[in-house]
């Protein structure tokens, strides 16, 4: 049925009758006007500048509009290191944008902690707070490596439904839209992670 | 520029009550420097900086060190009596030889071109005496250097005009770049050269367990 | 019936004249407030709201507010923006007696001259009583 219909509809392409689904409509929008926060926590947002600069052009993917305020970003580009300090205030802007919300982990200190995994004041990793949809390893990452994230982020939301229960988490009326923010304890913060987000790997036992 | 013992002859000219002394460097920069004594640490700095055939007016850089109880040479008995010990352990041993806390200036003269001269400042020892005049009001550069070996490191500097915490947040407990740090165990289990992770892993089931991590042998290393 | 009504009413045809620009005034508004209505729609039907005290927080940095953003100015702040505005508009002043410079008579050219002075006095009775010293 799915299959019949979508070459029906490259049928149709071709002799010039474009077909489409509200569901196409809506992510077809969504997904080419993806705006950015504006925000570089280290090293890595000089390559995500490269990335929206005439040379790489992320303008070409609609995500040109670089905005510095959370209430008019779709997409949370967390690049660099995060240290303890600066999480909650992470965490709070994340809270702050506007419904669909979309993070990009870029660079080994955010997705892990990288080279600081194991310092004193850097959080090891900000998919312990934030629910991160596409990681980018790397130290820095190229803008390639941007883009191609950003083409990943894309195909994602092009593939949510808009109804059903597997239709994305700002469709849903119980899902959260906000994650609690830690607080910086006397040694780090506190919780270490956030358990609806976040489970640490279990250990494999040696022998 | 004047040699180090020129230097060093003219503060105690200058100043008779102050102790200064040259720490050898036997490392291939050779770059020795001076040790101040606490007390006379703000005078000596000011007669530095004052002082026309010196002149160091600039104070580029400030970093914290922590002497772990020193390894000893061999054939050395450990006494804090012996008046020879102190002399012959050379560097990072306390009054009491129990380790200490160190800062370090590393000063030049703009006005005469040349530099540097590495001044050290050390407290009494690492646990509860961990104070040292502050040369901010001398060298202003020094101000949030010193903030960050405060921070860091612990030591009190007396007279600095904003003593609080740089890089850390307020209500951390405990000075993260000193050798017996706990550090927070916040970090999960992987494949790593750098330690005993895994074996630390098996028993605990949360995340936010302070171990205390062993101490290397050598504080000099 | 006056003329001036018959520009508004054509009485032949019996139409208002004016009723285009009803339509047109409708067709703006309809245009303006559609979009809005379809959004409302669409959050009725498909996505949820959900606010939340992060959200609905009144300052967007991240960082959280410590009190309250209407807070006192100091007054001296203000008769130091008004010198400052006076000045500022002076340059208005200034361009047109510029431009006819070459023009202008002896009188026009001190009449310019005193209204400087008056400014110049103005500034002096204000460096006097102290209001350029931030305090």
């Amino acid at each position: 049925m799915e299959v019949t219909d979508q070459e029906l509809k490259i049928d149709l392409q071709k002799q010039g009758v474009l077909m489409t689904s509200l569901n196409e409509l809506y992510n077809w929008g969504r997904k080419n006007s993806v705006w950015p926060l504006q925000f570089g926590l280290a090293c890595c947002a000089i390559e995500m500048i490269a990335a929206s600069m005439a040379r790489y052009d992320l303008a070409r993917f609609g995500a040109e509009v670089f905005r510095p305020s959370p209430r008019q970003a779709d997409l949370m580009i967390v690049a660099g290191t995060v240290t303890k300090k600066m999480a909650p205030q992470v965490v709070r802007l994340y809270n702050q944008m506007a419904e669909p919300k979309y993070v990009i982990a870029m660079g080994a200190c955010a997705i892990s902690g990288g080279p600081f995994k194991q310092g004193y004041n850097v959080l090891k990793g900000i998919d312990r707070y934030l629910p991160v949809d596409v990681h980018i390893p790397g130290c820095p990452p190229r803008p390639e490596a941007l883009l191609h994230a950003f083409m990943t982020l894309q195909n994602k939301i092009a593939s949510q439904p808009l109804t059903g229960p597997a239709r994305p988490r700002h469709l849903r009326a119980g899902a959260p839209s906000e994650f609690s923010v830690p607080q910086c304890g006397p040694h780090g913060l506190v919780p270490p992670s956030n358990p609806a987000v976040w489970r640490p790997p279990t250990a494999a036992q040696a022998g | 520029m004047e040699t180090l013992e020129e230097i060093c002859f003219r503060i105690k000219t200058a100043l008779p009550a102050a102790r200064v002394e040259i720490i050898p460097n036997a490392s291939p920069c050779g770059q020795r420097s001076l040790l101040l004594g606490r007390e006379q640490g703000l005078a000596v700095a000011t007669f530095l900086r004052d002082d026309p055939q010196l002149r160091l007016d600039y104070c580029s850089n400030v970093t914290g060190v922590d002497w772990l109880e020193p390894s000893l040479p061999q054939g050395f008995v450990q006494s804090p009596s012996s008046a020879g010990l102190k002399k012959e352990a050379g560097e990072g041993l306390g009054e009491s030889g129990t380790g200490c806390l160190e800062a370090v200036y590393h000063l030049f003269s703009m006005a005469h071109k040349n530099g540097p001269v590495v001044l050290r400042l050390r407290t009494e020892n690492r646990l509860a005496a961990v104070r040292l005049p502050s040369l901010t009001p001398v060298w202003r550069s020094c101000e949030f250097q010193e903030r960050e070996i405060f921070d860091l490191f612990g030591i009190v500097f007396d007279g600095h005009p904003d003593l609080r915490r740089l890089l850390m947040w307020e209500g951390f407990q405990g000075f993260p770049m000193r050798r017996d740090y706990l550090v927070a165990d916040d970090f999960e289990c992987e494949p790593t050269p750098h330690g005993d992770v895994p074996k630390r892993m098996s028993p605990r089931q949360g995340c936010a367990e302070v171990i205390q991590k062993t101490a290397t042998a050598d504080p000099r290393v | 019936m006056r003329a001036s009504d018959e520009a508004f009413f054509n009485f032949e045809t019996g139409v208002n004249t004016y009723l285009p620009v009803l339509v047109l005034f409708l067709c703006a508004a309809g245009f303006a407030l559609a979009p809005l209505g379809l959004a409302w729609l669409w959050a009725k039907r498909f996505s949820p709201t959900k606010p939340g005290p992060d959200k609905n927080a009144t300052y967007e940095c991240g960082l959280q507010s410590k009190w309250d953003a209407r807070i006192q100015f100091k007054s001296g702040y203000y008769i130091y923006a008004i010198l400052f505005l006076i000045f500022d508009v002076e340059t208005v002043f200034m361009l047109p007696f510029a431009v006819v410079f070459h023009r202008l008579s002896v009188g026009g050219c001190l009449a310019m001259l005193f209204f400087l002075f008056l400014f110049l006095e103005g500034l002096l009775w204000a460096w006097k009583k102290g209001v350029l010293t931030w305090k």
